[in-house]
């Protein structure tokens, strides 16, 4: 697994691409706990990239989302796959989580709107 | 190409899996295989991850004494039984399996997932080790999940 890291206006988007299971939650953890502790309480998990998410995927979501809520941070997630939506659905984290079907409605939404270009919008052009 | 100790026919397949954590990745592609081959395309996703699930379960808490995780998958007309077993130390399933689990715990949704990806999901355990069984029906490929 991959993850890529971006900051835009003090909000970090992660972007995980790979699968986010027993093998690579470590690293996840490492990387998004390490903000954490950097006091980079304002994160946009960014799934879209995610090809497999396990249980313990899963135990690592909640985790940095307990971590950010309780720094009194802001946490959005970015997710258009509908399979994880399903798994998200099983364990009713849809009803918990703020879910956004792109990272340009989840960095309106957080009120990052400098640089947001709504890629989609522009392809419906084309 | 099957692996030495694998057991299989057309539509049975059976495996046996040291009690580690690279077993997961092993088990997988077993299992993505033989659903295909059997044609279970729509489904795999769903029997891959609970099955990955409860060897997981093994794995994390049942140490068995022969270090060994049992896998067995037949396909049979219109679903495939998947089942994990080891001679572990057990554990109490009626509690595991119907525990209210805080909605943010941050582990213990490996039942969770199984039962809501497959169709029925059942299990015995006692001292003597646990077998987990689980069904998935070809169905139109939305069964056992939210989104049928």
């Amino acid at each position: 697994m991959e993850i890529q890291v971006e900051e835009k206006e003090g909000f970090y988007t992660v972007t995980p691409v790979g699968e986010l299971d027993v093998y690579t939650v470590p690293l996840f953890r490492k990387v998004v706990l390490k903000l954490e502790g950097d006091r980079r309480h304002d994160i946009i998990l960014d799934l879209t990239s995610l090809t497999f998410l396990d249980s313990s995927g899963i135990g690592s979501l909640i985790e940095v989302y307990q971590k950010v809520r309780s720094a009194e941070g802001n946490i959005a997630f970015v997710l258009d796959n509908p399979r994880i939506l399903k798994l998200f659905r099983l364990v009713n984290l849809d009803r918990v989580f703020r879910i956004y079907p792109n990272l340009g409605k989840a960095l309106q939404a957080v009120g990052v709107s400098s640089g947001y270009v709504d890629e989609k919008f522009f392809s419906d052009l084309t | 190409m099957l692996a030495d100790g694998d057991r299989s026919n057309d539509n049975r397949l059976s495996f046996d899996l040291p009690c580690t954590k690279k077993s997961l990745a092993r088990a997988r592609e077993k299992i993505r295989r033989f659903a295909v081959d059997n044609g279970f395309e729509t489904q795999v996703e769903d029997i891959q991850l609970a099955t990955q699930e409860a060897i997981k379960n093994v794995i994390q808490h049942a140490c068995p004494a022969d270090n060994n995780i049992r896998v067995d998958l037949l396909a049979s007309g219109d679903s495939i039984e998947v089942e994990v077993s080891d001679m572990g130390m057990g554990f109490d399933a009626d509690t595991v399996m119907r525990r209210d689990k805080a909605p943010m715990a941050v582990d213990g949704r490996g039942f969770v997932l199984m039962e809501g990806l497959m169709d029925t999901v059942g299990v015995t355990s006692d001292s003597e080790g646990t077998v987990v069984r689980m069904e998935k029906s070809r169905g139109d490929g939305t069964t056992g999940g939210p989104e049928g």
